[in-house]
């Protein structure tokens, strides 16, 4: 597997530039994703863990220590699963950089940032942990500046690496705290941690929580997401979305179900709360957005919501004693993460693949695609219904399952339960339905109607092989959807291997939840609607065999003239919503009306422009970047130019440096 | 609390039919029976304003007002052609509205009635002659009754209504 990536990262260097060295490389990424597929299957199928140590690799780190079990295997799946789609739809999508240089570094670090990602899941101790989420940090980075077309793309960039490295530092910092014991292994640490004073345990918690929601996208951490999205290519921005982001999910259940002795119910009170808050953030500008891309990114940050929901309600359970409660919340969130990541991977692909065909990536430029690129727009189709959470989909399921143990969970006899958990349930219903409402916004407006734009017209459907990558995670979203039964079981062995109770979630055709006695059979859905569509059809083919059919044009309100510009936008499909939560939206508006020089009743154009205003980057990190601006800005008086005042530095700080560690003693 | 307080207070505002609103009430029953008993069901009316001073809407918008309420006998105002049996039509075709009427016809499905309801839909009344008018309403589209009066009463209305009735029963019904 990781050969495979060398292999292709090193291709990508050495062989001369052209179509050759992009098929080379990415069909090299794509043997690598199947074979982390293959390996991740074989270790969830057999249950057994797979090994690895080298010592004298990365010595100073402690050497690299690698160990799949089954919740790596399970991240490991969803790596490879959504790398073989994305290296394969990077074969015709970056057809035209074959002649710049930057080709090279894009196919290397493509490879380079999937092995590492893969590293993460299954590293064994802090060194090559940290070593791995670094690699993975980086090589994300160039990845999302690596265009030279994208004006944005330096300012989301700085965004992304402070972000990252922020949380690289936290987690730094707690992995030192939990490493009291001297040995930095995972199971040295694991044993170790149950010796660490309460409150040490609840700080390594706070920061690493911190460090991982950064890179999960939790409020207010997400905000690199809708910069660095965008800025990336979309097969990469599809990697971060569906596979990275879902790392600092793995980070997280690493550390609270592996290396932390059970915690007191806050911690999962906290994410919990962060979770709800995150998801409502994440979808209403979800329905906001108007750029293509944006509106997908802020839709992860919606759905890594609701997996840390997920996430805190198994903690909150744990923590006040429900153990079956607790496996049923972490299987929820991992179910979620699974369908998240098959569905997003599929709309960024398919975002890609529309961007590179209309050259536009506002949705108010796009409109009638579905005429012009079918196959992209039914693929997308399925993965936007998935988004919304309707069956037979797989966004449905684990919707559903976080919901019922929610429910599960709120009739439980603790009063912070019973006041936490239905305001949760509020929340996720909210957002469940705001989800909805987005789907229907994001495929309305970019395939239906007329098109809106000459890049939108000129549209053709893209090339058989990013289509045959798309199809990939559409399959998965369908089987997922019609059958998320059958990867219950495996999801439950991953939380009995974590020291879990065997949950009460039984999975036989249907999907139960015992305690709330309320059951779904996604087949059944499934089988239900699409009998009842071709019964429909059936219905109306016989009866009105006999009849004569008139066709005529599409009743247009009798309107002569049918243009784009009377047709609903993506900004105004969003209004009413924007007028509801005023609040939260702060829109801004901007009137410019020009008027003929002799007379102002004569209007010669009127100009609106609506924004929202990046309220929370401003309250959260405005004050940050102000101080860090005010602090560089006194350091460059440090800045003589004398050489003998920098030399008199150096003592100084060796001397500083010196009473530090004394005092630390 | 201070709504019921005005409901209580206001008390009922509408008048009963006069008493030769008795007729109407006979009237729409038998449009209601005889609607029935052809489609099965309420008869859908489109309403389309091709070019009228909007003395008709007024008198067409009374019939769903508080005072006749023909909704209750199954005359139900519908928003598109496509769902409509009957188009009623009012005022003098004016050359904007001439396309769209005739596109309005076309949209609706067969079989369909047409009522031109006013004198300027019949003969286009004090407009006739004008250079924005094009016709009547049957220089554009077939009519199957044409109700006069300017502008006709709801009554009247409702006598051309099932006159049309009257004469889709008897099979003539246009097919487009």
């Amino acid at each position: 597997m990781l050969g495979a990536f060398a292999l292709g990262a090193v291709a990508a260097l050495v062989l001369p530039l052209g179509a050759f060295v992009r098929r080379t490389a990415l069909v090299f990424a794509a043997i690598g994703s199947a074979c982390a597929l293959a390996l991740s299957v074989s270790v969830l199928r057999a249950g057994a863990t797979w090994t690895g140590r080298w010592d004298n690799l990365l010595q100073p780190l402690g050497g690299v220590s690698l160990r799949l079990d089954s919740l790596g295997a399970f991240f490991l799946l969803i790596i490879g699963f959504t790398g073989l789609p994305a290296s394969l739809f990077a074969i015709g999508y970056l057809k035209q950089i074959d002649r710049h240089m930057r080709s090279r570094a894009t196919h290397t670090l493509f490879n380079v940032f999937l092995a590492s990602m893969c590293m993460v899941t299954c590293a064994d101790n802090g060194g090559t942990f940290l070593f791995a989420w670094e690699v993975m940090a980086v090589a994300s980075y160039l990845l999302v500046i690596s265009d030279p077309e994208q004006r944005d793309a330096p300012t989301a960039g700085l965004w992304y690496a402070v972000m990252t490295h922020a949380g690289f530092l936290a987690l730094l910092a707690g992995f030192i705290i939990l490493a009291q014991g001297g040995s930095w292994e995972f199971p040295a640490l694991h044993s170790a941690s149950t010796l660490l004073a309460p409150r040490a345990r609840g700080a390594v918690f706070v920061l690493m929580a911190a460090a991982f929601g950064s890179k999960a996208g939790l409020v207010p951490l997400h905000v690199w997401l809708p910069r660095a999205h965008p800025a990336a290519p979309s097969h990469v921005s599809a990697l971060m979305s569906a596979a990275m982001v879902n790392l600092g999910v793995y980070g997280l259940v690493r550390l609270v179900f592996d290396l932390l002795p059970p915690g007191p119910p806050w911690w999962g009170g906290l994410l919990l709360g962060i979770g709800v808050i995150t998801a409502l953030t994440g979808v209403l500008y979800c329905v906001a957005e108007t750029h293509l891309k944006r509106v997908l990114a802020y839709s992860t940050v919606e759905n890594l919501g609701l997996v840390f929901i997920g996430l805190g309600f198994a903690l909150l359970m744990r923590g006040y004693g429900y153990g079956p409660l607790a496996s049923m919340g972490l299987v929820a969130a991992l179910l979620h993460t699974l369908n998240h990541a098959a569905f997003k991977c599929l709309l960024f692909l398919a975002a890609g693949s529309v961007v590179h065909r209309t050259r536009n990536v506002s949705m108010e430029m796009f409109g009638g695609l579905i005429k012009r690129m079918p196959a992209t727009a039914m693929l997308s189709l399925v993965g936007t219904l998935a988004l919304a959470g309707l069956p037979p989909l797989n966004g449905f399921p684990s919707e559903w399952l976080t919901f019922q143990v929610l429910v599960a969970g709120a009739q439980r006899t603790a009063p912070a339960l019973a006041i936490l958990l239905p305001l949760a349930l509020a929340g996720v219903a909210l957002v469940a339905g705001l989800a909805a409402l987005s789907g229907v916004r994001l495929f309305g407006i970019t395939f239906l109607a007329l098109p809106r734009s000459t890049g939108a017209q000129h549209a053709q459907e893209s090339t058989w092989m990013m289509v045959l990558a798309m199809a990939i995670p559409a399959v998965a979203c369908v089987v997922l959807g019609v059958a998320p039964a059958s990867v219950i079981p495996q999801l439950s062995r991953i939380a009995s291997d974590l020291g879990q109770p065997t949950g009460p979630l039984s999975a036989g055709l249907a999907l139960s939840v015992p305690l709330v006695a309320s059951r779904m059979w996604a087949a059944m859905i499934a089988a239900v609607a699409v009998s009842a569509g071709v019964a429909a059809a059936l219905v109306v083919r016989i009866s009105g065999r006999d009849r004569p059919v008139r066709v005529g044009a599409a009743w247009n309100c009798g309107r002569i003239i049918q243009s784009a510009r009377s047709e609903y936008t993506a900004a105004a499909f969003a209004e009413p919503l924007k007028r509801v939560f005023t609040g939260f939206y702060r829109p801004m508006q901007e009137v410019t009306i020009d008027v003929h020089p002799t007379s102002r009743y004569f209007v010669r154009s009127i100009r609106l422009r609506a924004d929202l205003a990046p309220w929370m980057d401003e309250v959260v990190y405005g004050p940050l970047v102000r101080a860090t601006r005010g602090v560089s800005d006194r350091m460059r008086q440090l800045h003589s130019g004398s050489i003998h005042f920098y030399l008199a530095l150096l003592p100084g700080a060796l001397l500083l440096l010196f009473v530090i560690s004394r005092w630390i003693r | 609390m201070k709504l019921f307080h005005k409901i209580r207070r206001t008390g009922i505002v509408t008048e009963p039919l006069s008493v030769d609103g008795a007729d109407d009430v006979v009237l729409a029953r038998e449009i209601d029976a005889r609607a029935r008993s052809l489609f099965g069901r309420a008869l859908a009316i489109r309403e389309v304003d091709a070019g009228s001073c909007n003395g008709c809407e007024v008198e067409i918008a009374g019939l769903s007002g508080p005072v006749y309420d023909m909704e209750r006998f199954g005359l139900h105002f519908v928003a598109s052609p496509r769902h409509a049996d009957m188009l009623l039509v009012t005022g003098p075709v004016t050359r904007n509205m001439a396309v769209p009427l005739r596109m309005t016809y076309d949209a609706t499905p067969d079989p369909k009635l047409v009522v031109a309801v006013g004198d300027c839909a019949r003969t286009c009344g004090v407009f006739a002659g004008s250079y924005a008018v094009v016709g009547p309403v049957d220089s554009i589209i077939p009519v199957d009754v044409t109700v006069g009066g300017c502008p006709p009463e709801p009554t009247q209305i409702l006598h051309g209504i099932l006159a049309a009735i009257g004469r889709f029963e008897r099979g003539g019904a246009r097919r487009a």
